[in-house]
């Protein structure tokens, strides 16, 4: 189309651009890359409006839900009974791009005054066999797909002009190596890069995510991206086959996705032992379900041992007693409690060697890092289930003093019942 | 062609093989193929045999504890409450499916229905995100790969190196060669499917349908020839093998990778479903209707308390021959129970819409297809998991209306209703612990074969299809390639 003049003036840059474009598999490979990159940020985005308008309709019903059963009820016991209390761990504003385990883990609990080990492992999970398949989000896209595209951009870059012929030619008319195939590798990394990221910075202006995290996941995108490519070029300078380097790298994308998380996974879960879950719920249901028999002075010590306040309380009438009641179920969660936290910690030592193990594994590593700036790993999880122990706890602490002493109570006293947006206010301890 | 040359394609593939063998990329891909379906065989059926194991114990020593309680108050022991465990399917040591996805045990209690708990995934590492060593992820994933990284130049390395124009100079036919590649491509497919298949047999010898193995495995087969379909079709018309090789990878990036998890998502975002938690309180307003089952002063019972009078033709409760709080306890567990059910008939019913959003992404992925097909027919899909919750209520309701029988029948009214009047009192308010023994043995049993059968013909229609038309489209190409 040009004379010969013009192209010689032409920056490399841009010649390589009209080149690349030339390419049919190229272009085809940008446009799904972008595709699916848009697919991925609007289907997060709607997932997570989906489970912010979740939890206002929750909040709404969880407040008449318990107005109405405190208009019911003029008893601590009773109303302590009665209410339950909705608690949510809201989606952040980069959660979008990383949904993480917000479909295995809860986000929203509900709870009462009622041994708390027997309530908290109750899930509202969502539907299991969509969870098994995994969610096409961002994170997903650049963890394990990005390196797919960019092994497929990048692994021919040298052997393609081999096996056309044009190599030699190519080599001794450029400048320099770097100015040809240099130029050439930035337009496409360039090229990728934007097509990935641009739904990305949509989404992130939509939701308001913070110019940090923005920047963060670029910068971890752009260094993951470098590592794929700088592989692919370095594999790819001296064999001559395009398909053989490719299935190299390809295999090296299994062994990363697959081979290593998965053998990880196998040797964590030999060495890690935890205690059952429902062993936990066993042993506190037989200690509530117990204390109806036992006599009350065995529960009330037991009680008294975390609650030295009310340890002259003695049981004034037979029969059945609020606060008795609400100790045993106290006294159940504690001897569970062992048992509870060995689980945790089994837990929480499997997240740890976890994200020793992705150290090896790129892919695990990226999706790692974006998941916990999104807040939405197996660690938010972990700190949801907290501040609902925490809650449960400061529940314990406003009703009990009513309990001991019902006569004191007096209904107004509700205006001032914990509520579980301000858990960390009332128990500072994490 | 009327004839088909069956020496001839016997000698094309056995050529294939022999190339393989000198190609040490091809050879080392076959190894590593066979080893990895082998090895995730071995493993996940150790795995499942593991589990299988521990929850028939924990059913047991549910059961056992139960029985073992003292003379109690009967409805203490319906609060005391019960476990019913899932044991996994025979063929769940190919496919897991949904079960380290959904919980494997449920807490069944009086006036409540609990959903299942402590799913495996959630006390995972976490490192399993993107796949997991079960022989379902690496046949339906990774054995296309291989075939792939084997078969991509199986037309076009001839057409490159131009000895495809030698061979039909000779008289070789087109179709003779793509049949031969065709066949080499499909002994490797044998290959990856014998581990499998040995384990299938082992299935059967722990009493699973002869019927549904040779479907679970045929599928496979179907899905794998399919795939081997795929990569003779790009190789014949591509011209070139770099070009046959990043077709075919990008093809497999799309069905296999990005096709399942779009799916699921365009499934999820399409309908959405309320959750539990949040139909609970839609729930709980229904409830509030029927009155507290606990309180036979509700004035819900006043009809009722009314009825009876009349027909044992006394004036007052306590008179009566059977305990009334026990009869208010039963009827009112009876309307609250068919309360429960009818929501969790919606929840689950949305929860089957939603899979069938995502299931019929199989017309456009074949991996789509053997994966619904895979868990349906191994009992691990998301209706044997229904089934499960809905046994697991049935269970619940006949436990506690068994015990709402004793506290109507065993119990005197009076003795019911002092029972807080003092120590001999509470004493007095109770029956005798030989009652316990009620309690049943729960064995969930997953689908029979035929129904789990029927249940996957959609799927099956959907690998039919690609194959169907994958072996129009070869012939088109072979035409062409000419």
């Amino acid at each position: 189309m040009n004379g010969k003049k013009t192209n010689l003036t032409i920056s490399p840059i841009r010649r390589e651009w009209r080149f690349m474009l030339r390419q049919r598999y190229v272009v085809v490979l940008l446009l799904c890359s972008f595709l699916i990159s848009a697919f991925a940020v609007i289907t997060g985005l709607s997932e997570v409006s989906a489970q912010r308008q979740t939890i206002e309709r929750l909040k709404q019903a969880d407040n008449v839900d318990r107005i109405e059963a405190q208009a019911k009820y003029d008893d601590p016991g009773y109303l302590a009974y009665y209410s339950f209390h909705l608690t949510y761990s809201e989606p952040s504003n980069l959660a979008f791009a990383a949904l993480g385990e917000r479909d295995i883990y809860p986000w929203k609990h509900r709870i009462k005054m009622l041994a708390l080990e027997g309530q908290i492992y109750e899930s509202d999970a969502q539907n299991p066999e969509l969870a098994q398949t995994g969610k096409m989000d961002f994170a997903f896209v650049i963890s394990a797909l990005s390196p797919l595209f960019l092994i497929l951009l990048f692994h021919d870059l040298i052997a393609n002009e081999r096996t056309n012929g044009r190599h030699d030619f190519l080599v001794t008319t450029a400048k320099s190596s770097y100015a040809l195939w240099g130029a050439r590798a930035a337009v496409r990394f360039m090229a990728i890069f934007s097509c990935l990221l641009l739904p990305f910075y949509i989404g992130a202006l939509v939701s308001g995510t913070t110019i940090t995290n923005v920047l963060l996941v670029s910068l971890w995108c752009a260094i993951y991206f470098a590592f794929w490519t700088a592989l692919s070029l370095y594999l790819g300078k001296k064999a001559s086959s395009a398909p053989r380097i490719a299935s190299g790298l390809i295999g090296l994308w299994a062994l990363f996705a697959f081979v290593i998380p998965i053998l990880g996974n196998l040797a964590i879960n030999q060495n890690v032992h935890s205690p059952k879950g429902s062993d936990i719920l066993l042993t506190q249901r037989e200690a509530v379900n117990d204390a109806w028999d036992l006599p009350v002075k065995t529960t009330m010590d037991a009680f008294s041992v975390t609650h030295p306040d009310y340890s002259d309380y003695q049981k004034n009438e037979e029969g059945f007693d609020w606060a008795w009641y609400y100790a045993f179920q106290q006294v159940g969660d504690q001897v569970a409690a062992p048992l509870s936290i060995e689980y945790r910690d089994a837990t929480f030592k499997k997240h740890q060697l976890a994200g020793y193990i992705a150290m090896l594994s790129p892919p695990m590593l990226i999706l790692k890092l974006i998941t916990s700036l999104a807040e939405t790993d197996a660690l938010a999880a972990y700190k949801y289930e907290q501040k609902i122990r925490d809650f449960h706890h400061s529940l314990r602490v406003f009703y009990y003093p009513w309990l001991f002493n019902p006569d004191a109570f007096d209904k107004t006293y509700l205006n001032r019942l914990p509520r579980f947006e301000h858990t960390q206010q009332n128990n500072p301890k994490l | 062609m009327s004839r088909i040359p069956k020496a001839q394609i016997w000698c094309v593939a056995k050529d294939e093989w022999r190339y393989w063998f000198r190609s040490k990329l091809a050879i080392s891909v076959l190894i590593i193929g066979v080893l990895l379906t082998f090895s995730s065989v071995v493993v996940t059926a150790f795995k499942m045999h593991e589990l299988s194991h521990d929850r028939q114990a924990m059913q047991h020593s549910s059961e056992e504890t139960f029985m073992q309680q003292p003379d109690k108050h009967p409805h203490r022991m319906v609060h005391y409450g019960h476990y019913a465990f899932r044991t996994p399917s025979p063929l769940s040591m190919l496919d897991p499916g949904v079960d380290a996805y959904t919980g494997n045990s449920i807490f069944l209690e009086g006036h409540r229905q609990n959903s299942a708990m402590f799913a495996e995934q959630k006390q995972g590492t976490g490192l399993t995100k993107l796949g997991n060593l079960s022989p379902a992820f690496v046949v339906q994933i990774l054995a296309p790969l291989l075939l792939i990284l084997i078969g991509y130049s199986a037309i076009s390395r001839e057409r490159e190196s131009q000895t495809l124009s030698f061979l039909l100079a000779q008289g070789t036919s087109i179709s003779t060669i793509i049949m031969g590649k065709g066949l080499a491509l499909l002994s490797v497919v044998f290959l990856i499917i014998f581990p499998l298949g040995l384990s299938g047999g082992f299935a059967v010898f722990q009493g699973e349908s002869l019927l549904v193995v040779v479907s679970f495995l045929g599928a496979y087969t179907l899905y794998l020839s399919a795939w081997a379909l795929l990569v003779l079709l790009f190789s014949t018309a591509l011209s070139k093998n770099s070009a046959s090789f990043t077709a075919l990878t990008f093809v497999w990036i799309l069905l296999c990778i990005a096709m399942p998890r779009i799916a699921s998502t365009t499934a999820a975002i399409s309908l959405p479903s309320a959750g539990k938690l949040e139909t609970d309180f839609a729930v709980i307003a229904e409830l509030r209707k029927l009155g507290d089952g606990h309180n036979s002063n509700d004035p819900a019972f006043a009809k009722l308390k009314q009825s009876l009078l009349q027909q044992y033709n006394v004036d007052s409760v306590e008179a009566l021959p059977i305990n009334f709080r026990g009869l208010v306890a039963t009827i009112s567990e009876a309307k609250l129970t068919e309360v429960l059910k009818q929501f969790s008939e919606v929840r689950m019913q949305q929860e089957l819409q939603q899979t069938q959003i995502s299931r019929n992404f199989g017309w456009l992925s074949p991996k789509v297809a053997i994966q619904a097909l895979s868990m349906i027919t191994a009992g691990t899909s998301i209706e044997t998991h229904h089934r499960f919750i809905r046994e697991t209520e049935e269970l619940r309701f006949s436990f506690v209306q068994s015990l709402n029988q004793i506290q109507t029948e065993q119990l005197s009214y009076l003795d019911d209703l002092n029972r807080n009047n003092g120590e001999e009192a509470w004493k007095k308010a109770r029956v005798s612990a030989t009652n316990w023994q009620m309690i049943k043995g729960f064995n969930f049993i997953i689908d029979d074969a035929s129904t789990r059968l029927s249940r996957s013909t959609h799927s099956f229609f959907q690998l039919f299809l690609w194959i169907a038309i994958l072996l129009v489209l070869i012939k088109f190409a072979g035409r062409r390639a000419i």
